[in-house]
């Protein structure tokens, strides 16, 4: 029998939540079938994939400290990505966010003051949104395409931070070693306990989290946004003025990814290095989509996205899988993901059949 | 770093570490025990490079101790945030020496070691040793100064091209007696540098060979994870040194030799201490004498007499007789570093963030 | 309900029962996700047959012809050409058969010339002369000049018509398709065509005429089969039909009537057009030339002309979609806004119902109250900057309420609603905002009768509220049956006002042409 792909009439709301169950019983299934090949036992494999991880609190603390910048950064893309404004250089904010918390960490004169903290903040997020604010403008006033530009950013932001990192911010002591010297024990987010990572900057997350959600369900801005986003024309034809989508989707977006970026320095790294981040700037677009551009379901993706990766060190620590193994599955997973979405919008049927002498 | 008053909260937080089973277990393992030993890799494991001898000694590790050794790796950790996770990981999970191979890796096992002091934490490449954690590192320079002497024998343009990884004392300091190892041949020999600040980006590494090679050096050495410099020297049909593996199945018969790079007997010693409970933190910094740098075949293409000297002044290292950093040692500024009859001190050696006179190319 | 076959027996064939049919349709079904487009449609046309598909919008009478022309494929059915079935079809299947199709919406490329537009559909080596002496030959002969060289921009919409048709006969067609050939023509350049038409069907082509518009049926068909949601509901013979027959089985009732009372109209024009002069700024566009247009309170007045000639320029100046750069010459209550936003000029109590209702008058996937509040927001739907969702949820209610928008209710998508339904939701929700000034773009495009003596119910009673109520339309049936007066828009130009009273179909067509204008504008453009 033949299949053809049709469109629903209305999105079916049994996908809308049925997706993501598809999305991993498949997965399930697939990689059940390759770890068997390979010569693994698919339920040990998948138990140390999803389930070791989190078996305790230091699991735990880890997930959640990963998760935290994923979901961030999230947050402030899906506000953007909602309006048609496609902020892909969140990396470079991120870096740039980094750069300038860490500055003041480094050089502010006086290193005990609990200032240095919140100062740190405020620096980080100002450093991610005057990244952001180039291709805000170029794209508000003459059009630039933000794709290119935020993306062109992020190279520049590298290089400005492997600059620094090489040049005058190099440690002193550093042996030559591209990183700056530790920050002071004030610039450092405080942790919840010292046995485990997990440190206070995940509150910021917690509060971005529920901004975003209040400012894009309940906000009339957040709406404005939307509908630039769904509709130019209609935005248009209401007077909703989409330079203005511009500048906060990119503002927003940038601001985060810098605070993302300042509590990586000040919380698991608690110095600059030439490689800051672990590509969180592209995988939180990842979890943006994977949410759906939703709070809820950008919480959800950050912490899928973490144990993920979680999940993908313990298969090598535990079963010794090859790396390589392990990033096939993670794509697997993502790609039924967001393959399954496409069971909202649209179903299989059997092709009509070929009747005799019929015009099919 | 923790400051003093988490310092303080640890004393509250003890229960929970007991909770966890990660500080309770029994300070060293018993002999019949089995011993759980971890490592972790910067990249994976391959024909050659960095890693791959890295896992050499992990299997020397496995070979001597049979099944009274349990052995855990994982590979592709370079980012500080992840390296802290995975020996944190590794040392709750019961391991009691944990091997790391990276210079990355340096900030999170400080971190680490600290919250587990009863687990012996092993650092290659490292700068700063503790209580627990101890740093091993090879005498590069020893093999480049060799393999200098081999290419001041057949270089004709007296360019040697150096690739490498990143600005690092170990990586300035094998460069610069690469070219005073050519001068002890030809003193006009220069030596060209460009950094990657990668250690693994085949492409931009390709690039900067060719770069060199249109330069006009006709030695090519990378001291990186790849052996992309090797293969572009052999395509081009100019020499090649390989680094830490014999590269010579890359070098289109132009592979000169390689210095190569022998962990085995640190990762057994190691584990066979901790095995026996006598394991001590130390700073280890070993070369020919000790084999953990070994030189491989040179290449029958290099005439007699440069072998012979390559020959010689090897046994003369080994010996101690001969000192690549012997005096007089002047900086590309023309000033003396080391006056005629001395040599440069370990510290020098160690923080190298100078070149020696003859060097194209800038430090950062 | 009688079935098709009972009115078949009832009816015998105009035409010569012994000849083979040149198409027959068996039982054809299409089905689309939620709707049936044509359930057990059959019929057949007899060689030199004019046969009319008459239907309302969305009665599925576009969905068949592609079916015949094979760019869509039936779920069902099986369709007979002289007598042969048809195994497998296609578009290259028609054109090796004969069948040609002019659709409603062109397939031209604009930038270049009419004889290379007509190349691409020529399979095989040509030569462009030759190609364009052919042309030539065959426009002259069904009556349709035109100059095979000249750049498809530069052409009207009449003129765009004629050079698919021309490429269709250059095939020599056995079976002619014509979707809704007239909804872009002048009433004059609609007698050139069906004299055309009348030619062909002598020559023994036979033509498939789609339209909803039972006038020109009826002097023109010879028969004609009548669809409604998808199913056949009668067949005629329209020139022995009346009007009111015909109407009552493609509606399924009988019209709704529209009252049209008296106005009073205030002193001064809610909204003024003074001497509004803008170049186009695309050369696809058409430039505005020396526009005068006032509105008064209590009045309805029509913009008529076929589409292309500035009405969409002339709408996005009012609406403050794009802002015009001169003094005081787009005045809202005598306040100039030429250079405010849309937002603004609604904050002055201007409303507006675009054409393209998704996408511009709605956002598709939003619901209902997120539609009611794009433009309803100002109803104090928004404190403190936070949305007042039961504010607006409310004023959904009240618009599907009061203007009986067909919804499971306000949390539907937007496009999950029929056009008809849409429009109306849209229509309400602009009404409901009391604006002073209404401008509405093709009120009942797409919608259908019933839904459109409502829609246009609802424009006249606002207007004698005391409201200014702009129309801009190409259905001269409409702009006669609801406005006060009218103007004519022509290649950017607008005449002087018209007293509905005192003019006719006659004079307002002969100004959709340009040709009663004083200008000395190339007249041949605007046909």
């Amino acid at each position: 029998m033949r299949f053809q792909i049709e469109r629903r009439a209305e999105p079916s709301s049994f996908m809308r939540f049925g997706a993501p169950v598809y999305a991993t019983f498949s997965t399930l299934v697939v990689s059940s079938i390759m770890f068997a090949l390979l010569g693994h036992n698919p339920a040990d494999t998948l138990f140390a994939f999803f389930i070791t991880p989190l078996m305790t609190i230091n699991g735990i603390s880890e997930w959640l400290l990963k998760a935290s910048p994923l979901i961030l950064i999230g947050c402030g893309l899906a506000i953007g990505f909602r309006a048609n404004v496609w902020n892909i250089g969140a990396e470079g904010q991120l870096v740039i966010g980094a750069v300038c918390a860490s500055g003041v960490g480094l050089f502010y004169p006086a290193p005990e003051s609990t200032l240095l903290l919140p100062l740190m903040v405020i620096a980080g997020m100002a450093g991610g949104m005057v990244w952001a604010a180039i291709p805000a403008f170029l794209r508000a006033r003459m059009n630039t395409n933000e794709i290119l530009v935020t993306l062109m950013m992020t190279y520049i932001a590298t290089l400005l931070l492997s600059l620094l990192v090489h040049g005058p911010w190099r440690d002193p002591d550093g042996y030559n070693y591209p990183q700056t010297a530790l920050l002071p024990d004030a610039a450092m987010f405080e942790l919840f306990d010292p046995m485990y990572r997990l440190n206070t900057s995940i509150l910021i997350t917690v509060v971005a989290v529920f901004a975003m959600w209040f400012f894009t369900e309940r906000s009339f801005f957040g709406y404005k946004m939307s509908v630039g986003g769904a509709a130019p024309l209609a935005a248009r034809y209401a007077g909703f003025k989409q330079s203005r989508s511009i500048w906060v989707g990119l503002l927003i977006s940038g601001g985060l990814a810098g605070i993302a970026g300042m509590a990586e320095a000040a919380g698991p790294l608690g110095q600059l290095s030439a490689q800051i981040s672990p590509g969180y700037g592209f995988a939180a677009i990842i979890v943006a989509f994977i949410g759906r551009l939703h709070a809820v379901g950008i919480v959800l993706g950050g912490l899928l996205l973490s144990l993920l990766y979680l999940g993908g060190e313990a298969v090598q620590l535990s079963l010794g899988l090859p790396s390589a193994l392990t990033s096939i599955f993670q794509g697997m997973l993502l790609f039924f993901l967001l393959a399954s979405d496409f069971l909202i919008f649209y179903r299989f049927t059997p092709s009509p059949k070929p009747t005799k002498g019929g015009v099919t | 770093m923790t400051n003093s008053s988490r310092r303080e909260f640890l004393k509250y937080s003890a229960a929970a570490g007991a909770a966890l089973g990660s500080t309770s277990l029994s300070n060293l393992a018993m002999a019949d025990e089995v011993l759980k030993v971890g490592a972790v890799y910067v990249s994976p494991v391959s024909e050659i490079g960095w890693t791959k001898q890295h896992s050499l000694g992990v299997d020397a590790i496995k070979a001597a101790l049979g099944n009274k050794v349990e052995v855990t790796t994982i590979d592709s950790i370079f980012k500080p945030q992840d390296a802290e996770r995975v020996f944190r990981e590794m040392a709750s999970s019961g391991n009691k020496l944990i091997f790391g191979t990276s210079f990355s890796h340096g900030t999170p096992m400080q971190k680490v070691a600290k919250r587990f002091p009863d687990v012996a934490f092993e650092h290659c490449a490292g700068i700063k040793h503790t209580k627990n954690l101890g740093t091993f590192e090879a005498k590069y320079f020893e093999g480049t100064y060799l393999a200098g002497v081999a290419a001041g024998h057949v270089s004709k343009s007296a360019k040697i091209g150096f690739i490498g990884g990143f600005p690092i004392p170990d990586i300035v300091g094998p460069a610069n007696a690469l070219l005073l190892g050519a001068q002890s041949v030809n003193p006009d020999m220069t030596c060209s540098v460009i950094f990657l600040n990668s250690w693994f980006d085949p492409g931009k590494e390709k690039e900067a060979a060719n770069t060199l090679i249109s330069q006009g050096c006709d030695v090519i050495c990378s001291m990186t994870d790849t052996a992309t410099g090797v293969q572009v020297a052999g395509q081009k049909d100019v020499w090649s040194i390989g680094y830490a593996s014999d590269m010579s199945q890359f070098g289109n018969g132009k592979h000169l030799t390689a210095f190569t790079l022998d962990w085995s007997s640190v990762y057994v010693n190691a584990a066979k201490s901790v095995a026996t409970g006598t394991w001590k933190t130390s700073e280890r910094w070993q070369g020919l004498s000790e084999g953990v740098v070994k030189m491989s075949p040179l290449n029958t293409d290099i005439p007699a007499a440069g072998k012979a000297e390559v020959k010689k002044a090897q046994a003369a290292i080994i010996a101690g007789s001969l000192h690549p950093f012997a005096g007089e040692v002047k900086d590309q500024a023309d000033k003396v570093r080391a006056a005629a009859g001395g040599t440069l001190s370990t510290s020098d050696i160690r923080g190298f963030n100078w070149f020696v006179k003859g060097m194209v190319g800038k430090l950062g | 309900m009688p079935s098709f076959r009972e009115i078949q027996e009832e009816l015998p064939n105009v035409l010569e029962t012994n000849m083979t049919p040149r198409l027959e349709l068996r039982h054809i079904c299409k089905r689309y996700p939620g709707v049936i487009a044509n359930d057990d449609v059959s019929l057949s046309i007899m060689p030199g047959e004019i046969h009319a598909v008459l239907g309302e919008n969305g009665a599925g009478k576009s969905t068949l012809m592609k079916i015949i022309y094979g760019a869509i494929r039936a779920d069902e059915g099986e369709m007979v050409f002289d007598g042969n079935p048809i195994a497998s079809h296609g578009p290259s299947v028609s054109r090796a058969l004969g069948i040609e199709m002019v659709y409603q919406h062109f397939a031209l490329f604009e930038s270049v010339s009419v004889v290379e537009n007509i190349a691409l559909s020529v399979s095989g080596k040509f030569d462009l002369t030759v190609l364009a002496n052919r042309v030539r030959d065959v426009s002259k002969k069904y009556g349709l000049p035109i100059d095979p060289h000249r750049f498809v921009y530069n052409l009207s919409v009449g003129e765009r018509q004629r050079v698919e048709i021309v490429r269709c006969l250059m095939q020599k067609p056995k079976l002619l398709i014509l979707d809704e050939p007239t909804s872009v023509l002048t009433p004059q350049a609609v007698i050139k065509l069906f004299e055309t038409l009348r030619q062909l069907a002598a020559e023994g082509c036979s033509i498939l005429y789609i339209s909803h518009k039972l006038d020109e049926v009826q002097v023109l068909c010879d028969s004609a089969t009548v669809l409604r949601n998808g199913l056949i509901t009668g067949t005629a013979k329209p020139k022995q039909s009346t009007p009111i027959e015909l109407a009552r089985m493609m509606v399924g009732a009988d019209l709704p009537e529209t009252h049209l009372d008296p106005s009073t109209t205030s002193d001064t024009p809610f909204l003024n057009v003074n001497h509004l002069t803008a170049p186009s700024d695309n050369p696809f566009g058409i430039s505005l030339n020396d526009v005068l247009l006032s509105v008064f309170g209590g009045e309805v007045v029509g913009i008529a002309g076929v589409s292309g000639n500035g009405q969409a320029e002339l709408i996005s100046f009012l609406s403050g979609e794009v802002l015009f750069k001169g003094a005081d010459t787009i005045t809202l209550g005598g306040k100039d806004v030429g250079q405010l936003d849309a937002g603004y000029r609604r904050e002055q109590g201007l409303a507006f119902v675009p054409e393209e209702r998704l996408g511009r008058g709605a956002v598709p996937p939003h619901h209902l109250s997120d539609n009611a509040m794009l433009t309803g927001h100002r109803l104090g739907m928004v404190k403190n900057w936070m949305i007042q969702r039961g504010k607006a949820n409310d004023f959904a209610a009240q618009i599907i309420r009061k203007f009986n928008v067909k919804t499971t209710g306000y949390e539907s998508a937007a496009n999950s609603l029929s056009g008809g339904n849409l429009q109306k939701f849209i229509v309400g929700r602009e009404i409901e905002l009391g604006p002073k000034v209404l401008i509405i773009s093709q009120p009942t495009w797409g919608v259908d009768v019933g839904a459109a003596a409502f829609i246009r119910q609802a424009l006249i009673d606002l207007s004698r509220t005391g409201a200014a109520v702009l129309i801009i339309s190409e259905e001269l049936d409409e702009l006669f049956e609801v406005c006060d007066r009218l103007y004519v828009i022509c290649q950017g130009q607008l005449s002087k006002s018209l007293d509905r009273k005192n003019t006719n179909v006659e004079e307002v067509g002969l100004l959709m042409t340009g040709l009663n204008n004083n200008s000395n504008s190339d007249n041949s453009k605007a046909v």
